[in-house]
């Protein structure tokens, strides 16, 4: 019966390890979330960008309490290192996502970086920003199957509707 | 063969003859039976003389005694049998099936990540309005406490753009930007 971890056994671990310590990985994590509250859209390693989207989404989360909340200062003044997003964050992006239930964040794969790592690189905006959108909703044609029963179906309740 | 046996003793003599005549007939029974070898008198030397020397030789092994023995191939590999090795099948490059095209531009693009050249276009006008936008804040630490809307050229702010603020971009709107 094992009763000690062995070291290279991470079965169950949620959190990936960057940087120097863990101490380091939170601040990675936390100049990451800054810029992102900042820019709207960021490019990074996706390993970076998967693990930063939940400190992102729960820190919209305590915005949404409100800047009277003393719980939800403390997190945006310790996640936000350039103090004028703190206004931002209450004042913009709360209110933006207040309809919203959750997934405040888009994260989407881009072509491997072009140095020597190739490294697996991805972009996480928040949505509803005011930059150039990255993918065009595509409609289906309308000359698929299922399109043109639902076309032959509409005509077919118009016509029953105007005799 | 006539053998002189000259000791004083007789019976000692006897005896010796009697064992001669049975070595010679193949009856003694250290000799193994049927063809004996023909025995003759031979030369008795002495004993260190005939050792043979080939302990204290100088072909002595140059390698220590405790020398450890490793593995190596005792042929060489054919090329039939190397090629059999390099090309079977977990050894090629697997071939990507998750390559399609992209409808908007027509480059080829993976299933599962955005087109490059469509996302080269969307970076290089994000990286056009962020100037603008600097130019206006004018310096660091100047985030607006408001949304912002970017509008191209001859174009007015509508009523849902109210309390945003303006960024202007000298250029017709691009197509694939569709204002909301």
């Amino acid at each position: 019966m094992r009763l000690s971890v062995a070291a290279a056994i991470s079965h169950g671990r949620v959190y990936r390890r960057f940087g120097l310590s863990p101490r380091s990985r939170l601040d990675l994590l936390r100049n990451l979330v800054t810029a992102l509250v900042r820019h709207e859209r960021i490019e990074t390693p996706w390993a970076r960008a998967d693990e930063m989207r939940g400190y992102a989404e729960r820190l919209i989360d305590y915005a949404k309490r409100g800047d009277k909340d003393e719980r939800a200062m403390r997190m945006a003044d310790f996640w936000l290192t350039e103090k004028d997003l703190i206004h931002k964050l209450f004042k913009v992006l709360a209110p933006r996502f207040q309809p919203h239930a959750g997934s405040y964040t888009r994260l989407l794969q881009i072509p491997n970086r072009d140095g020597l790592d190739r490294a697996k690189m991805a972009v996480i905006e928040l949505k509803g920003n005011p930059l150039p959108p990255l993918v065009r909703p595509r409609r289906d044609s309308d000359r698929t199957l299922l399109n043109q029963l639902l076309k032959g179906y509409r005509q077919d309740a118009q016509r029953a509707r105007g005799t | 063969v006539l053998v002189l046996v000259r000791s004083p003793l007789p019976r000692l003599r006897a005896l010796l003859q009697r064992c001669w005549g049975r070595l010679e007939r193949g009856l003694w029974p250290a000799v193994f039976g049927g063809q004996s070898p023909p025995w003759g008198p031979a030369l008795a030397v002495q004993g260190p003389a005939l050792v043979p020397q080939g302990v204290s030789d100088a072909g002595a092994p140059s390698l220590p005694e405790s020398v450890v023995w490793m593995a190596a191939p005792k042929q060489r590999r054919t090329i039939e049998v190397n090629r059999c090795r390099r090309r079977n099948a977990n050894k090629l490059i697997e071939i990507k099936r998750n390559i399609d095209v992209c409808p908007e531009c027509g480059n080829l693009k993976q299933k599962h990540v955005l087109c490059g050249y469509c996302y080269a276009k969307v970076k290089e006008e994000t990286r056009l309005i962020r100037m603008e936008i600097h130019k206006k804040e004018g310096g660091p630490f100047n985030a607006p406490t408001v949304e912002t809307v970017v509008l191209y050229e001859g174009e007015k702010p509508t009523e849902k753009d109210e309390g945003k603020r303006i960024i202007e971009r000298a250029r017709k709107r691009p197509s694939w930007f569709v204002q909301d």
